[in-house]
C-alpha cells in the first residue's frame, strides 16, 4: 500500500474538516460550561467518581452498552434495537478500523491525521497482488454494510414507524431534517466514493464489487472527485447542524452517563445535571406513546420530547405550560433509553417560578396532635410498650380522609391481625408535603414535613404505616424517621400474611391490580401487592402492567389539566386494565381508586378492601 | 281513536298525560318497569311548599289514568323503526305498533355513595334524603333512633352541579327539599340543631323564599355556606362533619347525630337505553335532547316522539304536571295533522 499524492492533501476534505473541528470545539465548550454550572459539591463528586475505579468501570460498560449497542432499546422491539446499533456500532467501528489502518500504513501523520482515517482509499494505492490489510478491507466493508442496513431501516421507519412498536413518533424540527438527511446521505455517498478508488485503493466484498458491477460509470476516474466531495460536504453539514439538532444527544449521551453513575440529581431546571440531560434527548418520541395524555391529540406536544425541544429554544411560555401540564406518572422516565427524567426536569421547572406570596406552615401548632398520638409513650421520658407487639402509627393522609372506606379496611385487617395501632390524622392531619413539592415549592414543602415529623417522632411507634402512596413517596424520599420504619400498607400486609399473623380465604374471584404511579414507578413497590391479591383470588395482569402501567388521570401532578380532558385518560387507562377481563379492579392508592371509581364498569377498591373481606 | 300512543314510564308525568288524553277519547299504553306507578313521588311523603301528601298526587293520578292500558313490571326489550312508526318489543312479550312515543322516563337519584368522602355505605348515621322520605313515610329506620337526636345535618348539592360527580347540572329541587325536610325534623325533634350546608340556595319557585324565611326564623335551622370537605366517625358512631364556613371565613367541624345527603337528579341510564334503541339524541348534560331548550321542549327532533318532565332535566313536580298536559296536546294536534 502506498500514498498516491506527495502532498497527501486535496480540497474536498475542507468541509468535513472545518465541521469536524467546529464540533469539537463546541463540544468541549458546553462540556466545561455544564461542569462549571454544576454545583460545586457535585463538581467535586463527579471528579471523584472519574477516578473511582468502581464507577469508571461501570461507566465504560454503560457507554458501550447505552450508546453503541443500545441494549434499551434491545429490550423493547428487537428491529429498533437493530436499527439503532446498527449505525451507532456500525459507524464506531468504522472510525476505529479506519484509525487502525491508517496507523498501520501510514508514517509521518501530521495534519493529515484530521482526514486521513476518512478519505483514506482517496489517497492510497493498492495493488492487487500485494492486498495488504484485506483483513481490515473486509472490515471496512462489512461494517459500511452493517450501518447502511440500518440507514435503510431508518428510512422504512420515517415512513412506517408500526414495524419498530412505536405508534406516533416525533415531528422532526427543520434543523432536524437536515441533519437525518445529510446522516442517511453520508454512507451511501462513502459507499460511492470508495467505489471509485475501488481500482486504485483497493476494497473489499463490496466496494470492489461495485466497482467491477458498474464498471462502465465507476471506472471514469473523472467523476471521482465529485462523489469523494459530496461525501465530504455530508459529512460537513452533518457536523456543523449537529449542535442544534436532536443528535447533539451523540456526544451529550457521554457526558450524561458519569453524571448519572456519580449519583448527581437534578437542582437548577437548565443548568448542569439537567442541561445534559435535556440535550441527550435524542427525540425518538418512545415518551410520546408511553406519555397519558397521549389519547388526546392536542397533547402530544406536551410530552418530554417536546419539553426538552422547547427548553434547548428558550421558549418560555411553551416550556411553562408542558412543565405545569404533566401528571408526573414518570412513565417516560421509566421508558426513556438515554435516562431523561421527564418529570424531575418538570419539578424544577416549576420550582423556579416566582411566587407573590405563599403560605406559611411554620407556625402551626401540632401540641394537639402530638397529645392524641401519644397511645405508646407513657411519660415524657419512657417509652413503655404495652405489648411485644410493633406500635404502628399509621397516617391516612387526605386521599384517605377522602376515602373513608380505605381507612376503615385498614383498621379493621390490622385488628384481625391483632396490631396495636393509632392513627394519626384521624381528627384531620397535616398533609404530608408531596403536592407541595410536585408544585415545585420546596419550602412550604419542607414546613410540612418538619410539622409531620415532630408528631411521628413524639409518639413513641416503630412503624409508620401509609395507605397512599402519594405521601408514602415523599416519606420515603425527604422524611428523616430514625428507628421509625416507614412502610406502606401493600408491604406491611404482604408482611403479615406470610408470616402467618393474617390468614387469607381465596375465593375465585379475578382481580386485576392497577400499579399506583407512585407505588409502583416512584417507590419500587410491584411484588407485595401482587402476592397479597394472589393469596385472596385470581390475579390477572393488566395490558401495560409495572413499570409501564398506565395513570389514572387524577394525579396531583397536573397544575392545569382540566377535568374532562382527565377523562380520556382515566378512560383509557380502564381499557387497559380490563384486558383480561377481571371482575374487579383492584389499587392501592385512594385517588386512583377514587379516580377509577368515577367511570369504571365494575368495581374497583383498595387492596385493603379485598384484604378486609377476605382474611380473618 | 284507535290510534296507539305508547307512554314510557308511570310516574307522574306519564299518568298525568295518560289522563289528559284519555279525556281527549284516546286509550294510551303506560310502559312501567317497576310495580307500582307514581315514579319518585310514590316514595315521597310531603311535597313542597304546602306540605301538600304525595299520597294524595300520585293516587288521584292513578285514578284519573286508570283506564288506560298500563303494563307494570314490564321493560322495552327493543324498539323498530318502520317506514312512518315504531314496532316496540315488550319483556313481556307483547309488541306494539306505534306512530306515538311519548318519553316520561324520567331520572334517577345520584348514587350517594359515589361521593365516598360523605361516608353514605360506610357509616351507620349516613343517609340520602330519599331514605328520609322513606322513614317520614314508614317510620322504620334504624339509623334514626328517636330518643338521642340532638343534632343533624343536610349536605345539599350531594352529585349536583359537581364536575367530579359527572354532574355539572343544579338539580333544582335539592334546596328547596332540604328545608322542608329540616323543618319536618324539626317537627319531630324540637330540641334536635339542624344545620344545611350549602354552596347557594336556589328559591326560585313559588313561596320558596318564604320557606326558607320560616325555617330560619321560626325553626331556627342554622345555614352554612360552605360545602362539607370530609365525614368522619366518632367511636360512638356519631358523624363528624368538617366543612368551611366561607361567609365567616372560618372551619367549622360539628359532630351529628345523623347527616342527610340531598342526592340530586341525574339522567336515567334506562331512559338512555330507550333513547339508544330509538336513535333519540343524548344532550351534553346527558339527559334526552328536545328540539329546543326554549320553545320544544316537549318535542324531539324526531317526528312523533315527545317528552314530558325529567327525561329532558330536572323538573318539580308542577313543571312536570304542566309539561305533561302540553305533551298531550301537542301528541292530539298531531294525530290531527296525520289524519
Amino acid at each position: 500500500m502506498r500514498e498516491r499524492f506527495l502532498t497527501g492533501y486535496n480540497d474536498f476534505v475542507l468541509p468535513f474538516v472545518c465541521g469536524m473541528i467546529f464540533v469539537l470545539i463546541y463540544c468541549l465548550v458546553g462540556l466545561v460550561r455544564i461542569i462549571l454550572q454544576l454545583p460545586a459539591e457535585d463538581r467535586k463528586r463527579f471528579f471523584i467518581s472519574l477516578v473511582t475505579p468502581k464507577t469508571l468501570v461501570k461507566n465504560i460498560k454503560d457507554i458501550f452498552l447505552k450508546c453503541l449497542i443500545h441494549v434499551d432499546i434491545w429490550k423493547r422491539n428487537k428491529l429498533l434495537g437493530y436499527m439503532h446499533s446498527s449505525i451507532a456500532f456500525g459507524w464506531f467501528m468504522l472510525i476505529v478500523v479506519g484509525h487502525i489502518e491508517v496507523m498501520l500504513y501510514t508514517s509521518r501523520l501530521g495534519l493529515k491525521a484530521l482526514y486521513y482515517p476518512i478519505f483514506f482509499r482517496y489517497f492510497v494505492a493498492e495493488t492487487e497482488s500485494t492486498m495488504k490489510g484485506s483483513l481490515i478491507f473486509f472490515l471496512m466493508d462489512f461494517f459500511l454494510l452493517v450501518v447502511l442496513s440500518g440507514i435503510a431501516l431508518a428510512i422504512i421507519k420515517r415512513v412506517r414507524s408500526r414495524l419498530f412498536g412505536m405508534r406516533r413518533t416525533t415531528n422532526p424540527s427543520f434543523l432536524d431534517l437536515i441533519g437525518q438527511y445529510s446522516l442517511w446521505s453520508i454512507f451511501p455517498l462513502r459507499l460511492l466514493a470508495e467505489s471509485f478508488t475501488a481500482d486504485i485503493s483497493g476494497g473489499s466484498f463490496l466496494t470492489k464489487s461495485l466497482n467491477y458491477v458498474f464498471t462502465e460509470f465507476l471506472s471514469n476516474h473523472a467523476n471521482m472527485l465529485p462523489a469523494w466531495w459530496a461525501y465530504s460536504c455530508a459529512l460537513g453539514i452533518f457536523f456543523f447542524v449537529l449542535p442544534f439538532t436532536r443528535y447533539m444527544h451523540i456526544p451529550t449521551e457521554i457526558l450524561l452517563i458519569p453524571f448519572r453513575n456519580a449519583g448527581i440529581k437534578i437542582v437548577n431546571a437548565r443548568k448542569g445535571f439537567a442541561k445534559a440531560q435535556v440535550y441527550s434527548c435524542p427525540s425518538c418520541g418512545l415518551c410520546i406513546d408511553a406519555c397519558p395524555m397521549g389519547v388526546l391529540k392536542g397533547n402530544i406536544k406536551d410530552t418530554t420530547v417536546y419539553l426538552n425541544r422547547q427548553i434547548r429554544r428558550n421558549n418560555e411560555t411553551r416550556i411553562e405550560e408542558i412543565s405545569d401540564k404533566c401528571l408526573l406518572c414518570g412513565k417516560c422516565t421509566a421508558i426513556c433509553p438515554v435516562g431523561v427524567e421527564g418529570d424531575k426536569l418538570r419539578i424544577a421547572q416549576r420550582a423556579v417560578r416566582k411566587y407573590n406570596f405563599g403560605p406559611d406552615y411554620s407556625n402551626i401548632d401540632v401540641s394537639e396532635e402530638i397529645q392524641r398520638c401519644n397511645k405508646f409513650v407513657t411519660n415524657q421520658n419512657n417509652i413503655v410498650s404495652s405489648s411485644d407487639n410493633e406500635k404502628v402509627l399509621y397516617f391516612g393522609g387526605c386521599m384517605t380522609a377522602l376515602t373513608p372506606a380505605i381507612m376503615k379496611a385498614t383498621g379493621s385487617v390490622l385488628e384481625k391481625a391483632g396490631i396495636e395501632f393509632e392513627i394519626m390524622d384521624k381528627d384531620g392531619g397535616i398533609c404530608c408535603g408531596r403536592p407541595m413539592f410536585m408544585a415545585g415549592r420546596f419550602a412550604q414543602a419542607m414546613q410540612l414535613v418538619e410539622k409531620n415529623t415532630e408528631i411521628i417522632m413524639s409518639s413513641g411507634a416503630d412503624t409508620l404505616l401509609l395507605s397512599c402512596p402519594i405521601c408514602y413517596k415523599i416519606f420515603l424520599e425527604k422524611y428523616h424517621l430514625p428507628g421509625i420504619e416507614i412502610i406502606h400498607h401493600t408491604e406491611y400486609f404482604e408482611r403479615l400474611i406470610l408470616s402467618g399473623r393474617l390468614k387469607v380465604r381465596k375465593e375465585a374471584v379475578r382481580y386485576v391490580y392497577h400499579d399506583p404511579c407512585e407505588l409502583g414507578r416512584g417507590c419500587g413497590v410491584y411484588e407485595q401487592p401482587r402476592t397479597v391479591l394472589s393469596a385472596a383470588g385470581e390475579l390477572v395482569e393488566a395490558a401495560k402492567n409495572r413499570k409501564e402501567s398506565i395513570c389514572c388521570g387524577g394525579s396531583l401532578g397536573s397544575l392545569t389539566l382540566g377535568f374532562e380532558k382527565r377523562k380520556a385518560m382515566t378512560e383509557n387507562a380502564l381499557n387497559n386494565l380490563v384486558a383480561d377481563s377481571p371482575e374487579r379492579i383492584v389499587t392501592a392508592c385512594p385517588l386512583c381508586m377514587s379516580t377509577f371509581n368515577r367511570y369504571a364498569d365494575r368495581p374497583v377498591e383498595d387492596i385493603a378492601m379485598v384484604l378486609d373481606r377476605t382474611a380473618y | 281513536m284507535k290510534e296507539n300512543i305508547v307512554i314510557v314510564g308511570g310516574g307522574i308525568a306519564g299518568l298525568e298525560a295518560a289522563a289528559q288524553l284519555l279525556d281527549l277519547g284516546y286509550k294510551p299504553i303506560i310502559i312501567e318497569k317497576s310495580d307500582h306507578l307514581g315514579g319518585h313521588v310514590a316514595d315521597w311523603n310531603c311535597l313542597f311548599p304546602d306540605m301538600s301528601p304525595a299520597k294524595d298526587v300520585v293516587s288521584s293520578l292513578i285514578a284519573r289514568s286508570a283506564e288506560a292500558n298500563i303494563f307494570l313490571n314490564t321493560e322495552i326489550s327493543f324498539v323498530n323503526k318502520l317506514k312512518d312508526s315504531y314496532n316496540i318489543m315488550l319483556s313481556n312479550g307483547i309488541s306494539i305498533i306505534t306512530r306515538i312515543l311519548l318519553m316520561t322516563t324520567g331520572f334517577s337519584l345520584f348514587d350517594a355513595s359515589k361521593k365516598e368522602e360523605y361516608g353514605y355505605g360506610i357509616y351507620d348515621q349516613v343517609m340520602t334524603n330519599k331514605d328520609l322520605e322513606h322513614w317520614f313515610n314508614t317510620g322504620d329506620d334504624k339509623r334514626i333512633n328517636n330518643s338521642a337526636m340532638n343534632a343533624v345535618g343536610f349536605v345539599h348539592c350531594v352529585g349536583s352541579r359537581d364536575e367530579k360527580a359527572r354532574n355539572p347540572q343544579c338539580s333544582k329541587v335539592c334546596c328547596i327539599t332540604a328545608i322542608k325536610q329540616a323543618i319536618e325534623l324539626k317537627q319531630k325533634f324540637p330540641d334536635a340543631m339542624v344545620y344545611c350546608f350549602y354552596m347557594d340556595l336556589r328559591m326560585f319557585g313559588k313561596k320558596y323564599e318564604d320557606f326558607y324565611i320560616n325555617a330560619q326564623r321560626d325553626y331556627g335551622i342554622r345555614f352554612i355556606r360552605g360545602r362539607v370537605s370530609e365525614v368522619g366517625e366518632n367511636i360512638d358512631g356519631r358523624v363528624i362533619v368538617k366543612a368551611e364556613d366561607t361567609l365567616s371565613g372560618k372551619p367549622v367541624k360539628v359532630t351529628l347525630d345523623l347527616l342527610v345527603l340531598m342526592a340530586g337528579m341525574v339522567c336515567n341510564p334506562d331512559s338512555t337505553k330507550v333513547a339508544n334503541m330509538a336513535s333519540l339524541p343524548i344532550d351534553s348534560d346527558g339527559f334526552l335532547k328536545s328540539r329546543d331548550n326554549v320553545a320544544d321542549i316537549i318535542e324531539s327532533p324526531k317526528d312523533g316522539v315527545f317528552y314530558a318532565g325529567a327525561c329532558t332535566g330536572p323538573k318539580t313536580v308542577p313543571e312536570t304536571l304542566a309539561e305533561a298536559r302540553a305533551a298531550a296536546l301537542k301528541i292530539y294536534l298531531y294525530i290531527k295533522g296525520l289524519e
